[in-house]
């Protein structure tokens, strides 16, 4: 197996994919944990929580996953408390099923029946074997039906066209007679059915929508909350037309949630102003939690009065105890709240996921936005988050009622090749003011204290927004890094480490090198050649090759043929070095960056390329389109080795290829390090994947087994089948680019007029050591792609190393379209 | 509940000099004692061993100081004409000093009697050192010569004449005691063996007529003044310059070692003594005094700096005992005590007044604990309660508004952070209104504050453009206009000085590839490979040839 599997890596796979194998998974376990309210068990030693088509049974003493619960195909939409430790669950396609808490088996399951209606959107659990489930109103979109399913008897629908959030709906017993109330949130009413006694009322405020509802569990008291923050507590309004009121408003936002306490004391209440109110009926009195991170959800209150569970909408559910103190905390993966403000004028990544994936080489995980200031990084291998950074370190502030208030975001994100520097631009805006303060922050990776260290901390970088950061790959332990800014301010930034050594203390600190512009023209991409001997940077349809050790404008890139702004663009790695891959609006193509030629175009595309991946470990690279479509090719040809059609309705956002731990057996040779890894306007992952890796659970490790021919013996167990050694020998890769060998010593030669060359004896010797190819111990040698290259007419050399990097003239356009094909793209579609 | 993250003041690092270890340390030297003498002090020397007594030549005398009483401890007279370099033994019984008829006398320091006169020399002799073995004398005369002795018989070893002008500097090697070294006015710094009797084995020249030369104690490394620079050379590379330091801007008359070989120091007639790291050859520290420097003596323990100056004047300082340092700064010390108390820490339970057992530290003191009082200021609590106005006031007090106001600048930027600047500043009277007047026409001016009191000057006008004002106001305001408007002067005026030098470097960047493309058709033996600079702009030279 493991032989094989060497193989395989060794020698690419030729044949082609069976594109059937690869298939496009959704990461379930990335979902967000506070879409539905949690439950607590009965004795409030656990909490339920579901998360996508699973469910998770968390200790509430120490917050760790006690089970997983996986067996619904859909969402789940409800969970409910049966008995003591049966847990009831319903997903979206009205399939219930009950677990056995303790250990977390399945006991039966039925699906719902109600009136053929395969859609459901919220299920709650009364007691005494009826449920109340919402269904899609009929008529009015967004809106639900309320049904009553009971074992004995037909479903009954109670209401029509009531919210569809799961706390608009409440329930109760009224203490009198005990039959059930149930009690469900218009826009601007309350309509409440007492089950038993048949009494229907309708309870009406002013215009002020209302938001959530909540039952006291002995009486007959209801809460209300509504957009204005205002919230109402109603007395005896089965009965009474019109109930009296108590007005509780100490929100400026609209209320969220609001609970009751299982004794009936208190009244906990929250939004987005990220605090917990808590107040004492019937009196004045209120105790506040602020700061809690996030706004709130949903509150949840233990049966044992104990415990408030509070859902925060940073994926998150924290614990506060009865001192009024979170004391734990369930986190999930952080989703970014969009960046307001933003999503009118610059594309949907901007405002969802600004930073992009990022890799760390370090850990092996993807940095990305987390909440308003923050960067999270996590492991796609466990598939966990490994922490939760806060960048800005600013209080997070909260919206006034008329007034959006923003706070510091992370835009970008970059990672230094060996893991050792994090470079974060944060910026904040105030649009109404017209004020804006942007950080660069650079941070170091302590090992000893194992967290990011803040090193320099830069206030406008640039005078306009930054565009994108990279650093430059392919430097030696020994040189100082180098990270290179473009903004909009039309100037590029080089930043450096600098050594601010004096006799006293070792310090470094980052400062700006060089600022440069080219012909006061936007710079929009980005990138660096694998060994970072080549910085490329597009402005608007050209592209500039700098050499980024002397700031030396080495060459431009234009052609007439492409004419739109470059939006992305990417330099080939591995064997494909040479070709620096663009994307434009509705055009991807490939220059060749040692001929100086367009090697391949593709025209008229769908839709606008996303995201443009190169895959670290193969040479192959993965264009993601806006409609979700993903091509993946080699950029020295324009026909894709696999293309994956449409996917759903979301739109993808960012995309990275993740190296894997252990090569694949088996699979296309793109797919055999890495896999890709897609994030979409949802925040949900999705992942490009061969069908034989299981996906992010597979294992680690793979077992080997003993030689078989061996008789086992204690000491033939010691002695390892495979002697196997994972340390390389680290070869900086260094690319030819510089053009053609002795080319200049040629055209030089020949420029010189005949009266003016010195004798020949003298400059023979230099003219031949000039056409040499010297060949050191480090070379690389190009594979000159023989289907490309028919129609040079320029003598082209292997790579070599060359000691003096040779400039080429400054503009020079040999521009040499060799291959126009633009049909495999429509092919593939149709 | 995450706590309450305080407000960002952005303080910029000042320029100037910084206070490092080294100033503190060379700081702590006393006010010196100076002794007068009558003529310019040509050379110090100090005991290596206790009680570091300091040889000053000077005239027709040697004298020998109590480094801590400040009183001639010996002196020796018998000089026709004026004495110099006076070298003491490295066991301190034995002073050896140079004179202007060219003898090299030796007196006993214990019983101040003249032991050995070594004559010879023709010139008068300005140094002479007792090598390691303390029985061989080395002289330095200005008959060009450098000779050594032997002390028990009081003949002369070998003689070196290699110089071609007077040796004025000299020092011998602390490892072996055949190695010494000579610096001349004839610029050369020679180092000799005395076991090659043919010649100097290193010689290198230093630029200008050498004050004076030193061996690192490792023997690898010497050091030669004279003129305005340092220059330090590699002894075992045979004499490769390592660095050139030039920090005097007079000349450099005598050199060093302090902190333990750590620091050299170099006296000049510019007045000061430069203190540099033997590593980097940074300036670490000036001392300064009252007239030309000609020599320096620093005791092993840096406790006591003696400068010898022109003018005949002996400066000599201490070293602050921490005594001296509590009773010259009561306040200070007074803190680093209190800081280094702990009795506060510590609770004794048991009563004092009734105590008639034995005390038992375990049980009978409580330790409190040490609590964390996480200091909230006062904008930060108003901030905390949102009252921004309030918040505003605090930081616009006389106080941080003139000493720090990058503090005031702080509290503005959250303020703009939060929407609530426009709130802080409308409803104001008089006198806070023109506290903020003075306070941004002040701070208006500084470009690391700018951006943000620019900020706050538009929305205070845009707020207070319709209502009426005092004349006092207005007249603030008018201020505060005149000074935006001058600023705008200054950065016209700075962007004329900056056209003006684009042109001058664009000119002289276009002279230099003319110059370049001439190099390369001026030189025919290299046609092939042309420079660097001229390597961008190949074909458009060879166009011109």
């Amino acid at each position: 197996m493991v032989k094989m599997a060497n193989k395989k890596t060794r020698g690419p796979d030729k044949t082609q994919a069976n594109t059937s194998d690869i298939v496009v998974k959704k990461l379930d376990d990335a979902t967000d944990i506070v879409r539905q309210p949690p439950v607590f068990t009965n004795d409030s030693k656990y909490i339920c929580i579901a998360s996508g088509r699973q469910i998770g049974i968390y200790s509430v003493e120490s917050a760790d996953k006690v089970h997983s619960l996986e067996e619904h195909t859909f969402d789940v939409i409800g969970l409910a408390i049966k008995d003591d430790n049966i847990l009831l669950s319903c997903d979206a396609s009205g399939e219930t099923i009950e677990w056995n808490i303790n250990n977390g088996t399945t006991l039966k399951k039925a699906p719902l029946v109600v009136a053929g209606i395969k859609e459901f959107h919220s299920f709650h659990y009364p007691g005494n074997g009826k449920v109340l489930v919402a269904t899609p109103s009929t008529y009015t979109t967004n809106m639900s039906s309320l049904w009553i399913v009971d074992s004995h008897t037909r479903p009954r629908k109670l209401f029509a066209d009531i919210k569809s959030t799961p706390h608009s709906i409440a329930f109760g017993c009224n203490q009198g007679n005990g039959s059930l109330v149930v009690v469900a949130l218009q826009d601007h009413s309350v309509v409440v059915k007492d089950i038993t006694n048949g009494v229907d009322k309708k309870h009406m405020t002013d215009q002020r929508k209302f938001t959530c509802v909540a039952l006291h569990s002995e009486k007959l008291i209801m809460a209300t909350g509504d957009i204005s923050g205002r919230i109402l507590i109603w007395h005896d309004f089965v009965h009474k037309s019109r109930p009296v009121k108590t007005v509780y408003h100490w929100h400026t936002l609209p209320v969220n949630s609001v609970c009751f306490s299982s004794e009936g004391e208190y009244l906990y209440s929250g939004g987005s102003e990220k605090v917990m109110v808590k107040w004492r009926l019937g009196m004045s009195r209120k105790q506040f939690l602020p700061r809690m991170g996030s706004s709130i959800k949903y509150i949840v209150n233990a049966p044992d009065n104990i415990c408030v569970a509070t859902s925060h909408s940073d994926n998150a559910i924290r614990f506060i105890d009865s001192t009024n103190k979170i004391n734990r905390a369930i986190i999930g993966l952080v989703k970014h709240d969009p960046i307001r403000g933003f999503a009118d004028t610059e594309p949907i990544k901007e405002s969802v996921m600004p930073t992009g994936l990022v890799f760390d080489p370090r850990s092996h995980g993807i940095f990305f936005n987390a909440q308003a200031g923050f960067l999270q990084l996590f492991d796609p291998q466990k598939n966990s988050l490994i922490f939760n950074m806060d960048v800005a370190n600013r209080n997070v502030l909260t919206d006034e009622r008329n007034l959006v208030i923003g706070n510091a975001e992370v835009l970008r994100v970059a990672v230094s090749p060996t893991g050792e520097w994090l470079a974060t631009l944060e910026v904040w805006s105030n649009m109404s003011a017209g004020y804006h303060d942007m950080n660069l922050k650079f941070w170091r990776y302590d090992a000893v204290q194992a967290n990011y260290e803040l090193n320099t901390d830069v206030t406008m970088p640039h005078q306009d927004r930054v565009t994108a950061l990279c650093f430059q790959p392919g430097l030696l332990g020994t040189e100082m890094p180098c990270l290179v800014s473009i903004g909009r301010d039309l100037k590029f930034k080089i930043w450096r480490l600098v050594d601010d050594t004096d006799i006293y203390r070792q310090k470094e600190s980052w400062s700006c090198d060089v600022a440069g512009d080219f012909r006061k023209l936007t710079p929009s991409a980005l990138s660096f050649s694998e060994d970072g001997s080549l910085m490329a940077i597009a402005f608007q349809d050209t592209v500039t090759l700098w050499d980024p050790t002397s700031i030396n404008l080495n060459t431009t890139l234009s052609h007439t043929l492409v004419q739109e702004p470059i939006e992305l663009m990417e330099f080939g790695r591995d064997n494909c070095f040479r070709y620096l891959v663009c994307a434009s609006k509705s055009a991807l193509y490939a220059w060749d960056v040692i001929s100086q030629g367009l090697v391949w175009k593709v025209g008229q595309l769908h839709s606008s390329v996303r995201c443009l991946v190169p895959d670290p470990k193969s040479c192959y690279m993965a264009a993601v389109l806006q409609n979700s479509e993903v091509f993946v090719f080699s950029p020295s040809s324009s026909k894709p080795v696999h293309s994956v059609p449409k996917m759903n309705s979301s739109e993808p956002i960012a995309a990275l290829f993740v190296p894997r731990p252990n090569p694949l057996a088996s699979g296309p040779e793109w797919l055999i390090n890495s896999r890709l890894l897609i994030v979409d306007d949802q925040q949900e992952f999705l992942c490009v994947d061969d069908v034989s890796s299981a996906g992010f659970n597979q294992k680690l490790t793979t077992p080997i087994s003993h030689m078989d021919s061996l008789p086992w013996t204690p000491f033939s167990a010691m002695k390892a089948e495979k002697q196997i050694s994972a340390a390389k020998q680290l070869v900086p890769v260094v690319h030819q680019t510089s053009g053609i060998q002795g080319y200049k010593s040629v055209q030089s030669l020949l420029e010189t007029s005949a009266s003016a060359l010195p004798p020949m004896s003298r400059i023979c010797s230099l003219f031949m050591s000039d056409l040499m190819i010297k060949h050191g111990p480090k070379a690389v040698t190009a594979k000159v792609n023989s289907v490309d290259r028919t129609s040079t007419d320029l003598p082209l050399s292997n790579g070599h190393i060359d000691s003096k990097t040779q400039d080429f003239s400054e503009e020079t356009t040999l521009q040499k379209l060799l291959t126009l094909d633009c049909q495999w793209l429509v092919e593939t579609v149709k | 509940m995450a706590s309450f993250k305080k407000t960002q003041i952005r303080s910029l690092p000042k320029i100037g000099q910084k206070v490092t270890a080294d100033t503190l340390y060379w700081r702590k030297l006393n006010f010196p004692v100076t002794v007068k003498e009558f003529g310019p002090i040509d050379y110090i020397d100090v005991m290596p061993i206790e009680p570091y007594f300091i040889a000053v030549s000077s005239a027709a005398k040697v004298q020998i100081y109590n480094p801590i009483t400040h009183q001639v401890h010996r002196h020796f007279t018998r000089f026709k004409e004026a004495a110099y370099g006076a070298s003491i033994r490295s066991d301190g019984k034995l002073v050896i000093a140079g004179c202007d008829e060219g003898h090299v006398k030796l007196f006993d320091i214990g019983s101040k009697s003249l032991l050995r006169i070594f004559k010879g020399h023709k010139g008068p002799v300005h140094r002479c050192k007792f090598t390691t073995d303390n029985v061989h004398v080395v002289s330095f005369s200005d008959d060009k010569s450098v000779a050594l002795w032997d002390l028990p018989s009081e003949t002369e070893i070998i003689k070196f004449s290699e110089h071609s002008d007077y040796v004025r500097a000299g020092c011998v090697s602390s490892i072996s005691s055949d190695l010494f070294l000579s610096g001349s006015f004839d610029h050369t710094v020679k180092l000799y063996d005395a076991r090659s009797p043919t010649g100097s084995t290193i010689s290198v020249d230093h630029g200008s007529p050498v004050e004076s030369v030193l061996m690192y104690p490792s023997n690898s490394i010497f050091v030669s003044v004279g003129g305005t620079e340092l220059r330090v050379w590699d002894m075992l590379a045979g004499g490769r310059l390592l660095a050139r330091v030039s920090q005097h801007h007079k000349t450099i008359t005598c050199l060093h070692l302090a902190s333990d070989g750590k620091r050299l120091v170099t006296g000049g007639l510019d007045r000061h003594a430069k203190i540099y790291d033997v590593q980097s050859y940074q300036v670490v520290h000036t001392l300064d005094f009252p007239s030309p420097v000609l020599s320096l003596g620093i005791t092993p323990d840096d406790f006591t700096v003696v400068a010898g100056m022109a003018n005949g004047l002996i400066s000599m300082q201490h070293r602050q005992t921490q005594a001296e340092a509590r009773a010259l700064n009561p306040k200070q010390s007074l803190k680093v005590q209190k800081k280094s108390q702990t009795a506060y820490r510590f609770r004794l339970n048991a009563d004092f007044r009734s105590v008639n057992r034995t005390f038992n530290p375990a049980t009978d003191v409580e330790v409190a604990t040490k609590t964390d009082t996480n200091f909230v200021s006062r904008y930060d609590m108003f901030l905390r309660k949102f009252q921004y106005s309030k918040a505003l006031d605090t930081v616009l007090t006389p106080y941080i508004r003139k000493k720090k106001p990058a503090i005031t600048v702080g509290v503005m930027h959250e303020l703009i952070r939060r929407n609530g600047l426009k709130s802080a500043l409308a409803g104001r009277d008089d006198s806070s209104l023109s506290s903020i007047l003075t306070f941004l026409a002040r701070n208006i001016n500084d470009p690391s504050h700018a951006n943000i009191i620019i900020q706050v000057a538009n929305t205070l006008l845009e707020i207070y453009e319709s209502s009426s004002l005092t004349p006092q106001s207005e007249k603030l305001f008018l201020q505060l206009q005149e000074h935006v408007n001058r600023e705008v002067e200054y950065v016209k005026h700075l962007m004329e000085i900056e056209g003006m030098l684009h042109i001058l470097l664009a000119s002289t960047t276009t002279q230099a590839r003319r110059s370049s493309t001439y190099v390369v058709q001026g030189s025919p033996v290299k046609p092939m490979l042309p420079s660097a600079a001229a390597a961008a702009n190949a074909t458009m030279i060879f166009n011109v040839g």
